[in-house]
């Protein structure tokens, strides 16, 4: 029974250990380095000095805050249509139809192909210089690829939006697809039944009941488009950039002092993401307790 | 209240080569409550899901009152279905599942209010409005259910397996408010069952559907007494079948001749009884008496099941166990089978 109570645990222990050390180790650590703590440059001494040098410097904040802006608008733009646009795929793939499993396929096929490909083959397919600019031209769709609308290099992060939507799109389609399958279409055919239109049965019952899961993947897209550097870093402008290119960019200048600066900006980003995850926790089971 | 009919209504699903139901006809009068029956997979749900629109048929006609609604959306039927499974919306309330229906309809919030409290009522559930389906046991989720069916006033209550998940007081406590709820509204409703128990004690009518055929549809009782064939007459626990031939009242088989009811069809067929209506003993008398030798006999609580053997036919019966109580295997005995309980099934 002794035994039975502690079995467990002890399994677990290794798993545990590796990714207490890896996390916790590596964001204690760079909170410290944000604090100022550098023993190989002869910093011992602990300071905010870093976290004003990023929001409030003269140097720095024209980047920060439209940084903050951009970032905050990719995140929950990529996250938002993605999530809407797998509801809607996801929906229609749910019908029998000639040519379901290539669709389904088709639709899944992003999802093991990594973000630095699919921001390359934006570039080559979007730029102004891109496939579909030149195709356009070509066509007379436009008098010269240079009138393509610029949709990759853009100040309001068009072209990383929809790097991350034709990425994540495939991501929240696994996971709504999953909890459509699971639910089957009873529900919804109660509802009809019950008098329901379409739209009527969408907004009342799918939603609510792909909601849990939907939600889930959105935490996860939010905090990874957030907090991730390489498409910003290949489709973004020079200004303003995304916070996690700053930090980058900071934390790879060759002088060292800047890098406090570039572990101040990562525990910024994760400090966000947490208290966004944090609210939306809070709010939702608000709401079901209200409910 | 509404007239339903079915007319030669098919269903034939892809990549199958047996259509699931097959060209099936069907009068539903006006407020009654009619029962499709038959085993699982036999497509009464199918059929079931037709009707009420959610399933398109591969041939033939539905109609509310005259009227073809096969080209009308589900949602404007009127013909509401409650599943075998509850499923009520686990996210709402107790009251916001049951006024879910008239909330669709923009009915005013107030006047939602009041007849979910009255329909609560009705399904002896008052004062749980506030409640999660979670909360509730599976008695309850199915009354709710049935609730959120009649706050609507459909013009047909369709009932899929409505009792089968539920244990046997609860099934009787809620067949009877079935019953009386459809007694009182007085909407035509269809249930579907594969417990012809069920079907013969609730319904006015009973479909009995056999490999996608109706099979026979008629008053419960006629399917003891009259059963269209062998497999409608096993269905409802008919156990002997004796090959023969019917003419002029007689029933001519090797255990010997027998007298029939007067309307027994005539021809080469199967005659079959009831194990029930076997009489054994002191209580054979009259016509179609045999001596028979007793080879089995089962005690199964409130009656006693014997086996019979009248030459190489082999009958069986049913009796109370305090009337066979001392008969022993390999006796003889007497039985006698009163002619008004003897049907002929011709091929």
């Amino acid at each position: 029974m002794k035994w039975e109570r502690v079995r467990i645990p002890l399994m677990l222990g290794p798993t545990m250990a590796i990714i207490t050390i890896l996390f916790f180790g590596s964001l204690g650590f760079g909170f410290l380095q944000s604090l100022g703590y550098q023993p190989q440059i002869g910093n011992t001494g602990f300071s905010l000095d870093a976290y004003y040098a990023v929001m409030f410097s003269e140097r720095s904040a024209s980047q920060f805050w439209p940084g903050l802006a951009l970032t905050l608008w990719v995140a929950s733009a990529s996250t938002f249509i993605s999530a809407a646009l797998a509801v809607g795929l996801s929906l229609l793939l749910r019908r029998t139809f000639f040519g379901k499993k290539l669709a389904v396929f088709l639709f899944q096929l992003n999802l093991p192909i990594p973000h630095l490909v699919i921001a390359v083959g934006m570039l080559l397919l979007f730029a102004q210089s891109g496939l579909v600019a030149r195709f356009a031209g070509e066509l007379g769709i436009i008098d010269a690829p240079r009138d393509f609308p610029v949709l990759t290099r853009d100040p309001y992060g068009l072209g990383i939006i929809l790097a991350y939507i034709w990425k994540e799109v495939a991501f929240f389609g696994i996971i709504v697809m999953a909890v459509l399958q699971s639910l089957g279409e009873d529900y919804e055919a109660v509802a009809q039944s019950l008098g329901a239109n379409r739209w009527q049965r969408f907004r009342t019952v799918t939603l609510p009941l792909i909601m849990p899961g939907l939600m889930s993947a959105s935490i996860i897209v939010f905090a990874f488009t957030f907090g991730t550097y390489e498409v910003p870093r290949i489709l973004g402008v020079q200004h303003p950039k995304m916070l996690p290119v700053l930090a980058l960019e900071y934390f790879l200048n060759p002088d060292l002092n800047a890098r406090a600066e570039g572990m101040a900006l990562s525990i910024i980003i994760a400090v966000i993401v947490f208290a966004l995850v944090f609210l939306y926790m809070y709010v939702s089971a608000r709401t079901v307790r209200k409910s | 209240m509404t007239h339903l009919a079915i007319r030669g209504l098919t269903k034939r699903f892809s990549g199958q080569t047996e259509a699931a139901v097959a060209d099936l006809n069907l009068e539903i009068e006006s407020g009654s409550l009619v029962a499709l029956l038959g085993p699982s997979g036999c497509g009464k749900t199918t059929t079931m899901k037709m009707v009420a629109g959610l399933l398109e048929p591969t041939a033939g006609d539905i109609l509310f009152d005259e009227k073809s609604i096969i080209n009308i959306a589900p949602e404007r039927r009127g013909a509401v279905m409650v599943f075998q499974n509850y499923l009520l919306f686990p996210y709402m309330t107790i009251a916001q599942n049951v006024g879910y229906g008239l909330k669709i309809r923009k009915v005013d919030r107030a006047i939602i209010d009041q007849r979910v409290s009255e329909i609560l009522e009705m399904v002896r559930l008052p004062g749980i409005e506030s409640r999660r389906p979670s909360e509730l046991s599976g008695g309850q989720q199915q009354r709710v259910a049935l609730a959120r069916a009649l706050v609507v006033e459909p013009r047909l209550l369709l009932l899929d397996e409505p009792l089968s998940n539920l244990d046997a007081h609860l099934r009787f406590e809620l067949r009877d408010l079935i019953r009386d709820i459809q007694q009182k509204m007085g909407i035509t409703t269809v249930f579907v069952t594969h417990d012809q128990e069920e079907a013969v004690v609730l319904a006015d009518k009973v479909a009995l559907i056999l490999d996608g055929r109706l099979r026979q549809y008629a008053d419960a009782d006629v399917f003891y007494k009259r059963p269209a064939d062998e497999a409608t007459a096993r269905f409802f626990g008919g156990q002997n079948f004796i090959s023969g031939t019917s003419a002029n009242g007689t029933f001519e088989a090797a255990l010997g001749s027998l007298k029939l009811p007067s309307d027994a069809p005539e021809g080469t067929g199967i005659l079959t009884f009831r194990p029930e209506n076997v009489r054994i003993g002191a209580a054979a008398d009259g016509e179609n008496t045999l001596q028979a030798k007793l080879t089995d006999k089962i005690f199964l609580g409130t009656q006693t099941r014997l086996k019979l053997a009248v030459g190489d036919d082999i009958i069986t019966a049913i009796a109370n166990p305090n009337d066979v109580e001392g008969y022993l295997v390999d006796q003889e005995v007497p039985l006698s089978l009163p002619p008004a309980t003897l049907w002929v099934l011709t091929k």
